[in-house]
């Protein structure tokens, strides 16, 4: 995991340790749950927690910022 | 002969004056030194969970008292214990504050453990589910976290029961170690650390 491609902070909340990835350019949720997971196939969990800001599991924007459960 | 009479009555009155007088000096300690144990005894179960050593200190002074009492030095006793009842209060005020202080802790340490657990949790439970790790974390590392985490978790019981039970300082203390056992967890799954956890 690259500090440059990836945004990553704690929620609004001081005691907050949710990890909050921002979408860059070419990011895909396989592609993040890679990063974070190790593996790909766990996508899903990632589209599961972000379900109040994505409709479809492929179709992520750049900017928006997705909670890594 | 008359006089000698006269002078043995009157010595035998003023026998029976300092008699009177030692016998006075020594209900009033007695009488103080009671009162001082009464003050301590009231104000130790909670005191002594939370400002032991103040505690400490007047049962020595209560103790010291005693001993001046027990050797017939009832005035030194006497103020000794009469000045028992000020420092009590004193300590009641220092337990306040204390008290206060520590609730204040553990208020925080309640509103953000259970959060920082949660977040580990979720994490953990995904990452068992994961055929391979993420890059900067090794399978050792993995479960050196969930070991930790299992042990905050059991210990993290420990602290509220002894919050329940009045213990403040114990909680607190206990508290913090867990967050800091907690914050090594995150660390090592590499999630961020609260602000609030680096404190």
């Amino acid at each position: 995991m690259s500090a440059d491609d990836v945004k990553e902070k704690g929620g609004s909340d001081s005691w907050s340790a949710e990890q909050v990835h921002e979408v860059k350019k070419g990011d895909t949720l396989w592609k993040i749950a890679e990063r974070y997971y190790g593996d790909g196939s766990l996508y899903m969990k990632i589209f599961e927690a972000n379900r109040n800001i994505l409709k479809d599991p492929n179709l992520i924007k750049v900017g928006q910022k997705l909670r890594i459960p | 002969m008359r006089k000698l009479v006269l002078l043995s009555v009157l010595m035998m009155v003023v026998a029976g004056l300092i008699s009177m007088g030692c016998s006075k000096a020594k209900g009033q300690a007695e009488a103080a030194l009671k009162a001082a144990e009464k003050v301590i005894s009231e104000a130790k179960p909670e005191a002594e969970k939370i400002v032991p050593d103040q505690v400490k200190a007047l049962e020595d002074t209560l103790n010291g008292a005693k001993e001046k009492f027990n050797k017939g030095d009832y005035a030194a006793a006497l103020s000794d214990a009469q000045a028992i009842p000020g420092k009590v209060k004193e300590m009641l005020a220092s337990l306040k504050a204390k008290k206060d202080e520590l609730t204040k802790g553990w208020t925080n340490l309640e509103q953000g453990i259970p959060k920082m657990m949660e977040a580990i949790k979720s994490r953990i439970g995904i990452l068992s589910q994961s055929k391979k790790l993420p890059a900067n974390l090794t399978k050792e590392k993995f479960e050196e976290a969930k070991s930790g985490f299992d042990n905050a978790v059991k210990d993290w019981e420990t602290a509220k029961e002894s919050f329940k039970t009045g213990s403040l300082a114990e909680a607190v203390t206990k508290g913090t170690t867990i967050k800091e056992k907690i914050v090594q967890v995150l660390q090592i799954l590499g999630m961020p650390v609260p602000a609030a956890a680096k404190s």
